[in-house]
């Protein structure tokens, strides 16, 4: 039985990984069960698989992706898991226990020079009650190769899931990789989730996350910019309301010269919500004219709301840059102020200015059907904005 | 019809007296320009009226269209038809100029109990008026003042005086940052918003705007209330003696 983590690691100080400890660690056994209804339409020009409670339930006719078996598979994952946390000093408790209990794996292998656009939605049904369920992809993307990935998990139903997924990814020398996460379970869902990302010489990684849904998640990134003139965009954004707790930890390397990482992270807390994200970067001895830069700002609305954004740097040589800025805190009075001098009923001026402070990160969401369905779901939330045609063209 | 009425007004901001004693009215169809030096607390005024957080009022009262205006929250001097044109123009990016544009109309017209405006016509009304503004139309998918130079902040805050049709118009130092250029296009766009049931306030430094704006009124603040007031040859005289002859005669 592998532990769970534990508050008292200062990673993991900020998630609430009590739906976890009470679910059945055993996968859902009776996948058969398992039908997708009233999905979202599929995203043009992708090609979708659908995975409900972590099994496959549809896949296209030909791809470049297949599934595995988890028993075979799981040797390398695992042994690359213990690489990066040797590396890293992150707790991987969650993705050994994905790799230990889950039974199916999605295998991407892109050749050389090959271009590809997947879709990969998960789909939570069980309850906690029946057990966990284990999404686990793997990526190689070989050199010169261009995926866009996808990857939306959302509820049927209102169930309890709970959901422990894992990722990993390899990017070969000159590989491009976009990738997009949407994470909108039912309310009552908790989504976990663990991403490892290898990134090989002038390969560039991309990953947009919007974090919306659930009644507590965690997501623990660890990204290495493994080869000369990586580069790694990383934008996040999350809505906590109610009692939500969403906790990000992401830790990048840099491990080689001239590699580059853009961070940004936009956060609502309202009501008691709770949100963190905890970005560290490290630069090795080695990886001299590297460019660094992060910003994290997370926004209270709510008077129980809490947030922490935390930038955290460990520099061990001189050639390189580095900014860094965080701020947590409440909406801009001059802004409001200019609203209400408009007219602008404060409520809606409240969440005009909401919405304008989460667009920062949600417009860089792709593809645009993506964007604007994470965009309906925010709107819908800032319930007072809805009638003012924040989705139309003008 | 006296659209403002202000009454011995005093006002503190920071713990420090800034208004001690103005009084003013303005009649519907008239334009006041207010005319004072750096400090003299006109800006104060104008944020005063609109209901700025961090103005304690600490005596005096302002009727607005026959209500206590003090009793009205911000918004809801806008809605009554209030609009302050900002000196300085707050940048909200992500905010796009018409989403704004349309939450002022509608929460005008919900005020009013007039049903939602109609998007086709309102996107029609707007780009009339941009027309008159010499506005790009790519404004409006632009954030409210994002990136905006000082001029197009100044157009943009008259932009929105023309679709939003106040009933006072207070327009704080609008000619300031402006080329001459620039100044015609606000004045013009100004000029076209006078009525016989409407009127201005226009607060500024210098006597330039009054070329192309010609008030009917002109006040000079000083030391916090109205040290002088006159026709529009008042302005001139100031323009020509500067602001000294007139504390000294207050």
């Amino acid at each position: 039985m592998i532990p769970l983590p534990t508050n008292r690691d200062e990673n993991w100080r900020y998630a609430n990984l009590r739906p976890l400890a009470k679910a059945r660690p055993d996968a859902v056994a009776d996948s058969a069960s398992g039908t997708a209804a009233s999905l979202p339409p599929p995203l043009p020009g992708f090609e979708r698989w659908v995975f409900v409670d972590g099994r496959l339930v549809t896949s296209p006719a030909t791809s470049l992706a297949r599934v595995l078996d988890a028993r075979a598979a799981g040797d390398a994952f695992a042994a690359q898991l213990d690489d990066s946390m040797a590396a890293a000093g992150v707790d991987f408790a969650l993705a050994r226990i994905n790799a230990a209990r889950g039974d199916q794996v999605l295998h991407v292998a892109l050749p050389e020079g090959a271009a590809a656009s997947l879709e990969l939605l998960f789909v939570a049904s069980a309850g906690a009650a029946s057990g966990t369920s284990y999404p686990r992809v793997q990526l190689h993307v070989g050199r010169g190769a261009r995926l866009c990935l996808a990857e939306r998990h959302l509820s049927q139903g209102t169930a309890d899931s709970a959901i422990n997924a894992a990722i990993d990814a390899a990017l070969s020398p000159d590989a491009a990789v976009e990738h997009t996460r949407v994470q909108n379970v039912a309310d009552k869902a908790s989504c976990f989730d663990t991403l490892v990302v290898h990134v090989g010489e002038r390969a560039s990684y991309s990953l947009r996350t919007v974090t919306l849904g659930g009644s507590a998640s965690r997501s623990t990134m660890f990204i290495k910019l493994a080869g000369r003139a990586a580069r790694c965009e990383l934008t996040a954004a999350g809505v906590a309301n109610g009692t939500q707790t969403h906790d990000v930890f992401a830790e990048i390397e840099h491990a080689a010269p001239e590699t580059v990482t853009r961070e940004l992270f936009r956060g609502i807390a309202g009501d008691r919500g709770k949100l963190a994200f905890n970005g560290k970067i490290i630069v090795r001895e080695h990886a001299h004219e590297s460019d660094s830069a992060q910003s994290l700002k997370t926004l209270l609305t709510g008077s129980g709301a809490e947030a922490a954004a935390r930038p955290q740097l460990e520099i061990y040589t001189d050639r390189v840059r580095a900014a860094h800025g965080a701020t947590t805190g409440k909406l801009d009075d001059h802004m409001l102020f200019y609203l209400l001098s408009r007219g602008v009923e404060r409520s809606t001026a409240q969440a005009l200015l909401q919405w304008a402070f989460i667009e920062d990160a949600v417009s860089r969401v792709t593809p645009g059907a993506l964007r604007e369905d994470v965009e309906r779901v925010i709107v819908r939330r800032l319930s007072d904005v809805a009638s003012l045609g924040l989705l139309e063209a003008t | 019809m006296t659209l403002l009425k202000i009454e011995n007004l005093q006002a503190k901001v920071g713990g420090k007296d800034v208004l001690k004693g103005l009084s003013l009215s303005v009649n519907a169809g008239e334009v006041h320009a207010i005319m004072g030096p750096n400090g003299s607390g006109k800006s104060t005024l104008a944020y005063v009226l609109a209901g700025r957080p961090g103005y304690e009022i600490t005596g005096g009262s302002v009727e607005f269209m026959g209500r206590d205006l003090f009793s009205l929250e911000p918004e809801e001097r806008a809605r009554a038809g209030m609009f302050l044109g900002f000196q300085y123009p707050v940048e909200i990016p992500g905010v796009n100029n018409v989403y704004l544009l349309k939450a002022a109309v509608n929460a005008k017209r919900k005020a009013a109990d007039q049903p939602e405006v109609d998007a086709y016509e309102f996107l029609q009304l707007v780009r009339a008026k941009m027309k008159v503004m010499q506005m790009d139309e790519s404004f409006l998918s632009r954030g409210v003042n994002e990136g905006f130079s000082g001029g197009e902040k100044k157009r943009n805050e008259i932009l929105q005086m023309l679709v939003l049709e106040p009933a006072l118009a207070v327009l704080d130092e609008t000619d300031s940052g402006l080329d001459i250029d620039a100044l015609k296009v606000v004045a013009r766009g100004v000029n076209s918003l006078r009525a016989p049931d409407r009127g201005v306030l226009l607060i500024t430094h210098y006597q330039r705007l009054l070329d192309h704006i010609v008030p009917d009124f002109v006040h000079v603040l000083a030391r916090g209330r109205i040290a002088k007031s006159g026709g529009k040859e008042l302005a001139r005289e100031l323009e020509q003696r500067g602001y000294d002859w007139v504390l000294e005669v207050a």
